[in-house]
């Protein structure tokens, strides 16, 4: 009679899990395909999604300012810290709203845990995102550590806004720098849409 | 603060003024600013009075714990949120309270 009744109980419970799955939604993805290869990122932007080997990430954004900012990473050969990530970011460390002023507070700040001793190696005016923009290439090093990086940022607006993207890629003191992901990254940059107004702007 | 700082026009909009408030000492705060590019005013409260008088001051400890804190013209505060500044949120209330007429 016991065993009987174990048995109930055993199918109810699993019954009841089985009915707890059923109510389960499958999380959705923030983005969706589009027919014209692109991907539409949380309703709010379109670009062309690198090739396969790359990590979808979020980057993590600064005072919990709740701002949006994401990425792709992908580990390249060779030995650490071989990687190269780059990303779309709503708020980029800074205040001014000239790109002149803005270039200069964010490279105070940018990859500063990693203590690079940061040299702008070159400056261009670029059109981006249908405006004018800013492009900057640096490079750092730490000797002690023995690695090195390389990073593009280019800064345009949004709205009234400096908005950025930037790319960052590692090696190792003698290693060689890979133009490919700079490529990859100059496509998404180049491919990349608002398809609304920010928050900022409808306030 | 940095982020703040890209708010103060959006604050002006709705008749708000931003304060930050420290135990550091003036001089340290005066190099703290000037390296974020910070031009709204930052109080040294050394002795703690307004930390306190806030919330804003853990037991214990030596330092305030972040606090963002909305006060009306009158001097009641509306809004306290413990942690970093949520900044979307913090504009939404002083739209909301401009649009009562409560100014900040």
């Amino acid at each position: 009679m016991k065993m009987k009744w174990f048995k109930v109980l055993c199918l109810m419970g699993i019954t009841a899990w089985f009915a707890g799955c059923a109510t389960m939604e499958a999380k959705k993805p923030p983005y969706e395909l589009t027919t014209k290869g692109t991907v539409i990122y949380e309703q709010e932007f379109e670009f062309t999604t690198p090739p396969p080997g790359w990590k979808l990430v979020k980057v993590e954004t600064r005072e919990g300012s709740g701002e949006f900012a994401f990425g792709f990473l992908k580990e390249d050969p060779g030995p650490f810290p071989s990687q190269s990530m780059f990303a779309y970011d709503e708020d980029p460390f800074g205040c001014s709203t000239t790109f002149e002023e803005r270039e200069k507070e964010f490279f105070n700040r940018f990859l500063w845990n990693a203590a690079l001793n940061i040299q702008v190696l070159e400056k261009k005016k670029v059109e981006v995102i249908g405006r004018e923009g800013l492009e900057v290439i640096a490079e750092g090093k730490d000797p002690m550590k023995k690695e090195k990086a390389r990073s593009k940022v280019v800064f345009g607006k949004r709205g009234d806004r400096v908005v950025a993207f930037y790319i960052t890629q590692w090696r190792p003191i003698d290693g060689n720098y890979d133009s490919a992901p700079f490529e990859v990254f100059d496509k998404f940059v180049k491919s990349f849409k608002f398809l609304k107004k920010s928050f900022y702007e409808t306030l | 603060m940095e982020g703040h700082q890209r708010n103060l026009s959006l604050y002006e909009r709705f008749n708000a003024r931003v304060l930050g408030v420290s135990r550091d000492d003036v001089t340290t705060l005066k190099y703290w600013g000037k390296g974020l590019g910070v031009t709204f005013p930052l109080l040294s409260n050394i002795t703690a009075f307004l930390g306190v008088s806030v919330g804003a001051q853990a037991e214990g400890r030596p330092i305030f714990s972040r606090r963002t804190i909305i006060v009306d013209k009158a001097g009641i505060i509306r809004y306290a949120r413990d942690g970093s500044p949520d900044f979307k949120d913090v504009l939404l209330f002083l739209k909301k309270l401009n649009q009562e007429g409560g100014k900040p």
